[in-house]
């Protein structure tokens, strides 16, 4: 890479500023200093630092646009290892800039949300505000904690090619980004701490800090500590890796709508002991989904009655409900003028020039082949570029901005400026932008001393959109003196009341927590079973294997309805694991991510990177053979393993552990419940049944230990179903679940147990009362499959009741706003 | 005129709702033309929280919690509301349509609200192209509006099974067909496409029964129609092209906004429920002569009986 660098076989755009290299192609400021400490690692190294980065990020699990589609692969994060560096003259404008320019929008926010002055005083085109679909009218005249609508904003800057930034876009409702700002400099600052040190460069954790101190202030009370939750559309949101981070790092509980409730104007979480009140919300959610009553009927992601809680001043919320307004290209040309009239001074930073329809509709339309044209409302719909498109296609746009000019908004195109790019062993020059991110703070605002650098995939002309597959770079803001360390994790100045709490899980989380423990069992279950049944194959002997196979398949078909035909059973085993969506253990991969994705901020770094272990395994694709298959099977029940260990060893004994003990507990009892079924169903247990059920329990060592070769029916029942000392039997689970069930937090202690509190019982009982050498005797007829079949029920039943006394009441609400009013004059009442 | 409004929504629900949060639109908005003597709003179960404001638009709006279990939601809005016709402008001396005040750019103060997109009418080509013909450039605006107005009434079906609340305006454009809802979009929409401010009004309308026949209790229904904004001088002009006329003393508003969805009369969301059936009975009962003789015209005798309308809920 240096090498490259070195003898300038790095390639810059003409026309296009580069930021790393003057026209002379010597090296500006800050950057030497970079490359002469790369050079000092040597390529080889960095690229070995780099592989490692890679990893990390992987493991770490940082994506983009999760779950786009169920069957589309989450996207990793891209990274790019050279990062970008400014100098600390040329960072002081783009901050004084940025800040000045976050104050005029929250100007904007609290005039256009109150008297509107700038539209009577013909500042900006009532259109501006008016016409903005997401002028939300409901929030017009409400009061906000300091007359603050901005909390939080981003800046989308980009370098023209007379070297000045000028603005792209103006984040204001939810600007994404400043987590996966904060990841990149973790990662970059382990790759490269020689430069990160060396360099002085800014840290970003004082950002993090004022950002949680600026929620703090808006709590209507518990001032001190308040409860801030942050509030994400779900999993499926593209950025939801973003909210899950934010929330960890700032020490705040990652909410869903549904997780909250709203009554007589208050907001509650739902969580395991009842409701308990939120002060503050950090807002991920686009603002007119925030409350299906008075905003958008439709949405099934707010929460119902928030504008209501929010207008009687019980809820603090940032960014505030409206401030989507200002998320819009259209106001750009009005920025200046609005910073003059509200704030008595002239823009620092100037916008890329740009024209909106609803008000130069006719310069446009005159200059459209030169343009770049964009919905004026908000950030998010792709750029048009009207020279690229048919004629007709040219005159039907055109037409159309005739009909709706105000919803078109039209871009000067510019020359963005190039910075090198680690691309496959090569350095190239790409084009790129810059993300910088500001908090209120006080009077101003505070700038994070960095910033998401995005830059453009190869041979992708104009796109900056991280769909196009572009990536990112770490900022690196030199400093002119020392560098101060700060943590968030320093602890304010009052003491804190000392917690062992748990209750206020959110009864979502729990759900969640439930499945994920079923799930992750099911997947190492069927790991198991295929892979007790694929070994049986690799050894390719006679009839008793032949008939263990069956037993496997029988066994398969019982827990997950797999039929397979016995005379194909290798291929049919080896195509389970490695392709199709259908296979149980495919299914059971999915449904793992997705309570895995929904509880990601529960669980700690280690068990996420066992998580992502085991879906790297189950994630292979075909083109296997048996041996293959086996050796990855070993690996997944392997990483099952460190998983199990890591919920066992790394987690508080809470209620959360308590949901995800108990899933895991009901279905290992359920499936050596099925086993045992299907092995015994139409006989009493054939030696290779009994050596099949062994194996699949990870039992045989036992069996042998205790009882040598001899294989019968009894001994192999009492070690799988009424052995309380052995991990695997269904005893050992039943009274794991009586326990945990006993221990579930509940509204008030009764006299009587709870339904699952019987049914646990029931469970535990039947299986103490169960007599193995009875049960198998030659005359002892159904007994035993009548007993698996009560069992199978009570577990079903005991699973329905749990689901019901702690997690139904995660329900969402609905709507019967639309269709239940039809308007419609009587015909005969014409006049 | 004079009237006596009952306004009855009742909801049925299969399962028990838990808690139940409405916006009502129901309370009548006052005018110029519109004088409200009274409004009372009655709800079963009572509700733990009930809030009376204005809304962004400055109709009255009640908020309201019921949080006791329930299986039926019953909502009474009672108003005594005295109307006065309406001012009649000479529609050929209105301003061009085309030019500014009326259309773009001009002093159109807070009318501007009403000159875009909303959610429910967004804008669209052939929304204008069927409102050309009738605005030939320089055209007095209510001149142009009124044969536009009675061009929808001609051209369009009122035909209530072709369309329901929730049908886009370009649907029912396309269909030619529906209700006064529809009616009043698609002439919303167009006459903004042609640059013009417009808005939705949510009312009701006094019915006539046939001849021979007296007044049915509960037969009235509610009604949609348009206002035009027709330049500072003249301002909002009513115009309901369900029946091709400009509205006078027959019409009652209730409330304004950008579309149905600014008004909708009863809104809200529900925990539980099942499924729910809801039906609407309204009735516009003309007062003749008791409280001021002022106003008194022809009055319907069928339907002075307020005894009568009491016996029937």
């Amino acid at each position: 890479m240096l090498q490259s660098l070195a003898a300038s076989r790095y390639q810059t755009e003409p026309g296009r500023w580069d930021e790393c290299h003057g026209p002379d192609g010597s090296p500006r400021p800050g950057w030497n200093e970079l490359l002469a400490q790369i050079e000092r690692l040597g390529a080889g190294e960095l690229n070995r630092r780099w592989e490692q980065s890679k990893r990390i990020i992987r493991e770490n699990g940082v994506t983009y646009n999760l779950f786009r589609d169920g069957a589309a692969a989450d996207r990793p994060w891209q990274l790019d290892p050279v990062p970008l560096v400014l100098e600390p003259a040329e960072w002081a404008r783009i901050e004084a800039g940025v800040a000045q320019r976050a104050l005029a929008i929250d100007a904007f926010l609290a005039d256009a949300y109150g008297d509107q002055r700038l539209i009577r005083e013909r500042i900006i085109p009532p259109g501006i505000v008016h016409g903005h679909p997401q002028f939300l009218r409901p929030m017009h005249g409400v009061l906000v904690p300091g007359g603050t609508r901005l909390h939080l904003y981003a800046c989308e800057l980009v370098r023209c090619p007379d070297g000045q930034w000028r603005v792209a876009a103006d984040l204001c409702q939810a600007p994404p980004g400043a987590g996966y700002a904060l990841e990149n400099r973790i990662v970059l600052s382990r790759a490269l701490p020689e430069p990160f040190r060396g360099m002085r460069v800014q840290r970003l954790a004082g950002f993090f800090m004022r950002l949680r101190q600026q929620l703090h202030t808006l709590a209507p009370r518990n001032r001190d500590n308040p409860r801030v939750v942050l509030l994400t559309p779900g999993p499926y949101s593209e950025t939801y890796f973003e909210h899950a981070y934010l929330a960890q790092y700032l020490g705040i509980s990652l909410v869903q709508g549904d997780d909250l409730a709203v009554r007589d104007e208050r907001v509650y979480l739902k969580t395991l002991g009842g409701l308990i009140p939120v002060d503050v919300i950090l807002r991920r959610l686009a603002d007119d989904y925030c409350d299906p009553l008075e905003l958008r009927n439709d949405s099934t992601l707010g929460v119902l009655g928030l504008a209501g809680a929010v207008r009687a001043g019980n809820v603090g919320i940032a960014n505030s409900l409206g401030s989507g307004l200002a998320d819009s290209p259209a106001l750009m040309p009005y920025l200046p003028a609005i910073t003059r009239c509200l704030l008595g001074q002239e823009a620092l930073l100037e916008g890329l020039p740009a024209w909106w329809g609803g008000d130069q509709a006719e310069h446009i339309l005159a200059n459209l082949p030169e343009l770049i044209l964009r919905p004026a409302w908000n950030n998010r719909g792709r750029p048009v570029l009207p020279a690229t498109l048919p004629v007709i296609e040219q005159r039907n746009l055109a037409d159309d901005i005739r009909v709706r000019p105000h919803a078109y908004m039209a871009f000067a195109r510019v020359a963005r400026s190039t910075v090198p790019c680690w691309d496959d062993g090569k350095v190239v020059a790409r084009r790129m932008s810059l993300r910088v991110f500001a908090v209120r703070d006080g009077n101003g605002f505070a700038v994070m001393p960095g910033g998401l650098a995005r830059i453009d995939a190869q041979g992708d002309g104009g796109q900056l959109w991280f769909e196009s597959g572009g990536g990112s770079k770490d900022t690196w803001i030199l400093a002119d003196g020392p560098v101060l360390d700060v943590s968030l994790l320093r602890a304010s100045d009052a003491p804190l009341e000392l917690k062992r709490g748990g209750i206020d899980l959110p009864s979502r989380v729990a759900d969640n927590l439930y499945w994920l423990g079923r799930y992750a069992e099911r997947v190492e279950a069927i790991a198991r079973l295929v892979r007790s049944a694929l070994s049986c194959l690799a050894e390719d002997a006679g009839d008793a294997d032949q008939a263990q196979i069956a037993a496997y398949l029988a066994m398969l078909d019982r827990a997950t309805g797999l039929r397979a035909a016995v005379d194909t059973p290798s291929a049919m085993l080896v195509g389970l694991i490695s392709d199709g969506a259908g296979g149980p253990l495919r299914i059971a991969r999915e449904h793992l991510r997705r309570t895995a994705f929904g509880v990601r901020d529960r669980l700690s770094a280690d068990t996420w990177r066992a998580l992502t272990a085991l879906d790297a395994e189950l994630a292979a694709e075909g083109g296997e053979d048996a041996n293959q298959s086996l050796a990855r099977l070993n690996r997944v029940v392997i990483a099952c393993a460190a998983l199990a260990g890591m919920a066992r060893e790394n987690t508080t004994r809470g209620p959360g552990w308590r949901f995800l003990d108990l899933g895991r507990r009901i279905e290992r009892a359920s499936f050596i419940v099925d086993s045992l079924h299907a092995a015994f169903a139409d006989g009493h247990g054939t030696p290779p049944e009994l050596e099949a059920l062994l194996r699949t329990a990870d039992s045989a060592i036992t069996y042998r230990s205790r009882y040598l070769t001899t294989i019968q029916a009894a001994p192999v029942v009492d070690l799988l179903l009424t052995d309380p000392t052995n991990p695997r039997a269904v005893a050992f689970q039943a009274n794991q679940i009586a326990e945990h069930v006993a221990n579930l937090p509940r509204e008030a202690v009764g006299a009587l147990p709870t339904p699952a509190e019987r049914l646990a019982t029931h469970l535990q009982a039947s299986v103490r009362l169960a007599d193995p050498c009875e049960l198998c005797k030659p005359d002892a007829g159904h007994a035993l499959v009548e007993l698996l079949d009560d069992l199978a029920g009570t577990l079903t039943a005991l699973s329905d009741a749990v689901t019901t006394a702690w997690l139904t009441h995660v329900a969402p609400s609905r709507a019967f706003a639309r269709d239940a009013w039809q308007p419609g004059d009587d015909f005969t009442g014409r006049i | 005129m004079r009237y006596r409004i009952r306004h009855l929504t009742t909801y049925n629900y299969s399962d028990t709702v838990t808690l139940s949060q409405n916006l009502a639109h129901l309370a009548l908005r006052a005018t110029g033309s519109q004088h409200i003597f009274s409004h009372r709003l009655e709800i079963d179960p009572i509700p733990g929280v009930i809030h009376r404001r204005g809304d962004y638009f400055g109709n009255p709006t009640d908020a309201f919690t019921v949080s006791l279990p329930h299986d039926r939601l019953v909502v009474l809005s009672s108003s005594e509301v005295e109307v006065s016709p309406p001012m009649q402008p000479e529609a050929s001396a209105t301003l061009a349509w085309d030019q500014p005040p009326v259309a773009g750019g001009g002093d159109t103060g807070e009318a501007w609200e009403f000159r875009f997109d909303s959610p429910q009418i967004p804008g669209a080509r052939v929304l204008r192209d069927y409102a050309a013909p009738d605005f030939p450039p320089g055209r007095p605006v209510l001149e142009a509006a009124l044969a536009f107005n009675a061009r929808i009434n001609r051209e369009f079906a009122y035909d209530p099974s072709a369309t329901s609340v929730t049908t886009p305006v370009l649907e029912s454009l396309e269909l030619r067909r529906g209700v006064c809802q529809d009616f009043a979009q698609v002439m919303i929409g167009s006459l903004r496409t042609l640059g013009l401010c417009a808005r939705y009004v949510s009312g009701y309308l006094e019915t006539q029964p046939p001849p021979g026949s007296s007044r049915l209790i509960g037969a009235d229904a509610t009604h949609a129609w348009v206002q035009l904004w027709c330049g500072p001088q003249t301002g909002w002009i009513d115009l309901d092209p369900t029946n091709a006329c400009i509205p006078g003393e027959r019409h009652i508003l209730v409330a304004i906004g950008r579309d149905f969805g600014d008004v909708s009369p009863l809104k809200g969301m529900v925990l539980g429920g099942g499924t729910a059936e809801v039906t609407v009975g309204v009735d516009v009962e003309p007062v003749v002569g008791q409280f001021s003789g002022q106003s008194q015209q022809q009055g319907d005798p069928a339907g002075s009986s307020s005894a009568q309308q009491q016996q029937q809920r």
